[in-house]
């Protein structure tokens, strides 16, 4: 198991944020600034074939990521004016990559990543203890839901917050 | 590598040649110069100016040239922060190149060695929306540190020429939301020889951002980029400067992914003193280096140095990359760093998970120890009325310190991993039906932070007795860390030499000689317990002075490697014993046939006896079993007292058969 599954999802996460964000800019002259960079894209450099390739090696040999997903002005992120869609996708990346830590500090009813994940899913500060409580209650169907995929598991917190009597007025989301 | 001046004298019909077919760059006077003395300069100034291959250039634009006009007298060609922007250092023949080895990054054929040229080359640019640099962006975008910079010294006009909206850079920009600038220092690794010196990067902290959201923040990290297939090859190239190093922003929580869970290194964190100005400055300026690479020098061009670069840059009365010549050793950056009157504001410290796992063991009591180490073999023993029965906060350690356990376990381990992660799902299910929050404890680090630590390199003086002779002894060590040296600031029981010699002077035998040499001396101990089963192991490759047979001060060339195991105790204060299973190859013209291999062993102890005071003592017996078939009894007593942070002394005792060997010595770091 070890790291293959953190990464198919952490692959499909930035895949998709790529093809989000290709769709959505609607152009090509953008530059390599968007979705593992338009170098990416283009194949210039590296196609879409190898960065999954890429981030499967760099990950088991513990680099995690290569540069090109981080690269400066190549990078994943920063490509969206309009926040919506790259704030869903940085939550989603997020839960990917920390999924272990995530259901840790879920059981445990506090952590640094889970007041993260509260932070991306606009939970104001104050109300962070209400979250840890409320992920801590329904750890099991949560990590059930986020062994199946990241992204169901960030549906699953998001459907929790709406029917909480106190976050669902809090979150600013 | 660079070209001499010479050479630029040369090219340079050929680059007028170029000038005028591509119409993008510089004048000759630039290189007068640069080769002849002031009065020239003045002239090529004044005169040569208006002659220059720049003029049909400028005459299109009489704003160019006014502007190219101004940097030459003001000067900016030679300013420190125009150096800084290009990576411009002194080369060997009296000139400048830059570090950066992307053409790219110039915007002048001529710009890596002819700041001048380069300088104008820009000026030049910024007039043009093309797309430059390997970003291709408009220069003002690609280049938007150099841009600005000249913007305020040259005092540019945005009538005359109008500013080019950075869209790529402004969405990079916000996404960072950077409020201030944090140095992050990871421990040494000795398991990876990329790791062995530690690492350093920035955080970008963010505006908001809370001490539990820091995960949050993105970092500026530094590294050369390994394709994956290198092999064997890689060593060389990565310190020979075969590789190109890229800079990046991943988001915080991936590196202490990678270092507190994955590689278990502690992490320290110096939040910097920087204005919103000079924060401002140093992404700008990473804006330009994102897109260019330098060729990766394991030993001086590395994450740290160029890290300092961008320091240097934000705060330009910063000196901090012309203190490194030969090798830039991340611990020996952050100690310089720490000591810039008001640049740092505090320290942090983020503990492994391994060093959490311990301290969290430490508070646990005998019985509650031995229910965790029950449940990690078999998670059902959280169904034991042992157990049950604790108060509900002892139960939530338990599992706590239980799940990280596993958790490292299933990183260590891979090939049980999956067997770890269901056993960690089952504690975590448990441990979410306890309903209360883990308690924060504080932990507290094994060694300390490395701003404290003693410099990387070490001097001796010493004097002593060897069998019926006396001498004195010099040494010196590039560096690192040996197991006897001061521990602050290092991490536990790893010790990493790297190229030293030791030269002694005999009295009665009247004889100089280089009596040690080390290319390398690796050792890693890692104290065994029920928990942890890493190996020890060590590899030492040099050579020293031995008495055999009939010769008695001959050199010896030696490689050894072994592996084996530690244990820890705490007696006194903390000793660690441990025994190593060995191979040695010996080389020396004392020997028949000049050589002897063979095979053995070595225990050894390693105690603190106080806060200063050190000894370390060890029994090695070896038999070769090829070559001169000979067999070998020595043992050693070391001890270290310290006396200040980079001073301390050494009492030393080697014995190896009818060679006896005793050297005091004072020993200073720097």
């Amino acid at each position: 198991m070890s790291k293959g599954l953190i990464v198919v999802p952490i692959v499909a996460v930035l895949l998709v944020a790529q093809v989000g964000v290709a769709l959505a800019s609607g152009t090509s002259d953008l530059g390599p600034g968007c979705g593992l960079g338009k170098v990416a894209w283009e194949g210039s450099r590296i196609d879409t074939n190898t960065v999954g390739a890429q981030l499967l090696i760099s990950t088991t040999n513990n680099t995690i990521l290569p540069w090109q997903a981080f690269g400066i002005t190549t990078g994943i992120f920063g490509c969206k004016n309009n926040g919506k869609v790259w704030a869903e996708e940085k939550t989603n990346m997020f839960a990917a990559i920390n999924f272990e830590n995530l259901s840790q500090e879920m059981a445990q009813g506090q952590g640094e990543h889970l007041a993260s994940l509260a932070t991306l899913m606009g939970v104001p500060a104050e109300h962070q203890a209400e979250f840890f409580a409320m992920t801590q209650d329904r750890y099991t169907s949560l990590v059930k839901a986020g062994e199946a995929s990241p992204v169901a598991m960030v549906k699953a917190i998001n459907s929790a917050i709406a029917t909480h009597p106190v976050l669902a007025q809090a979150s600013t989301r | 590598m660079q070209l001499p001046r010479i050479q630029s004298l040369h090219r340079l019909p050929l680059a007028n040649n170029q000038h005028r077919a591509s119409t993008s760059w510089s004048k000759p006077c630039v290189f007068l110069d640069r080769c002849l003395c002031a009065v020239l300069i003045l002239i090529s100034l004044f005169f040569a100016y208006p002659s220059s291959v720049n003029a049909e250039e400028a005459e299109g634009n009489p704003y160019l040239a006014q502007l190219i006009n101004q940097a030459v007298q003001l000067q900016l060609a030679d300013e420190r922060e125009w150096h800084l922007l290009l990576h411009y250092r002194p080369n060997l023949f009296g000139g400048y190149t830059s570090e950066a080895d992307d053409p790219q990054f110039f915007l002048s054929p001529l710009g890596r060695t002819d700041s001048h040229a380069e300088l104008e080359g820009t000026i030049q640019s910024l007039f043009s929306e093309e797309p430059v640099g390997s970003s291709k962006q408009p220069a003002q975008c690609s280049f938007i540190a150099r841009y600005h910079w000249l913007k305020e010294r040259l005092a540019i006009d945005e009538s005359k020429l109008p500013a080019v909206d950075c869209e790529r850079f402004e969405l990079w920009f916000n996404e960072l939301n950077a409020e201030s600038i944090t140095l992050i220092f990871a421990s040494a690794y000795l398991n990876n020889p990329a790791s062995m010196f530690g690492h350093t990067f920035l955080r970008i902290d963010q505006k908001g951002q809370t001490e539990q959201t820091r995960l949050l923040a993105y970092t500026i990290n530094y590294a050369a980029e390994v394709p994956p297939d290198e092999g064997a090859l890689y060593p060389i190239k990565g310190i020979f400067g075969g590789f190109k190093g890229y800079f990046s922003t991943p988001p915080y929580y991936l590196k202490v992914q990678e270092y507190r869970d994955i590689e278990n290194r502690d992490i320290w964190e110096y939040p910097l003193n920087f204005t919103e100005v000079q924060v401002r400055r140093l992404l700008e300026h990473a804006w330009e280096l994102g897109s260019a690479y330098f060729d990766y020098f394991f030993f001086k061009e590395n994450c740290s140095y160029h890290i300092l670069s961008l320091l240097e840059y934000a705060d330009p009365t910063l000196h901090l990359t012309d203190r490194f010549h030969v090798w830039t050793v991340p611990a020996d950056t952050v100690r310089l760093v720490a000591a810039q009157p008001g640049l740092v504001k505090g320290t942090m410290y983020r503990p492994s998970r391994r060093t959490v796992i311990q301290r969290k063991r430490e508070r646990l009591s005998v019985e509650e120890h031995r229910l965790f180490v029950d449940i990690t073999e078999h998670v059902g023993s959280i169904k034991q009325e042992t157990f049950v029965r604790l108060p509900i906060q002892r139960q939530a350690l338990i599992l706590d310190v239980t799940s990280d356990y596993l958790r490292y376990r299933s990183e260590t381990d891979k090939s049980h991993s999956s067997v770890y992660k269901e056993q960690n799902r089952a504690v975590l299910a448990t441990r979410s039906a306890l309903r209360i929050p883990t308690e924060d404890v504080k932990i507290d680090p094994f060694s300390k932070q490395p701003d404290l630590g003693h410099g990387t390199s070490r001097a001796s003086v010493g004097a002593g007795w060897r069998n019926n002779d006396t001498f004195e002894e010099l040494s010196i060590r590039a560096g690192y860390h040996d197991l006897l040296d001061p521990e602050i600031g290092h991490t536990q029981d790893a010790q990493v030499e790297i190229a030293s010699v030791s030269v002694r002077h005999y009295n009665r035998a009247e004889q100089t000689r280089v009596e040690r040499a080390t290319l390398a001396n690796i050792l890693s101990l890692s104290p065994m317990d029920a928990l942890s089963h890493g190996p020890s192991w060590k590899i030492n490759a040099g050579m020293n002075t031995i008495r055999f047979g009939s010769c008695q001060l001959c050199s010896n060339g030696v490689l050894n490697g072994g592996i084996g195991a530690a244990v820890e105790s705490h007696w006194l204060k903390r000793e660690v014993v441990f025994a190593f299973a060995e191979a040695e190859a010996n080389y020396s013209r004392g020997y028949e046939e000049d050589h002897r291999v063979g095979g053995g062993g070595t225990v050894g102890l390693l105690a603190d006896l106080t806060d200063r005071w050190k000894l370390m003592a060890s029994g090695t017996y070896l038999r070769y079993a090829l070559g001169d078939k000979s067999d070998d009894f020595r043992w050693f007593i070391g001890q270290r007292y310290t006396v200040s942070q980079n001073w301390a002394l050494r009492l030393e005792y080697n014995h190896r058969d009818h060679d006896n060997d005793g050297v005091f010595s004072v020993q200073a770091f720097f």
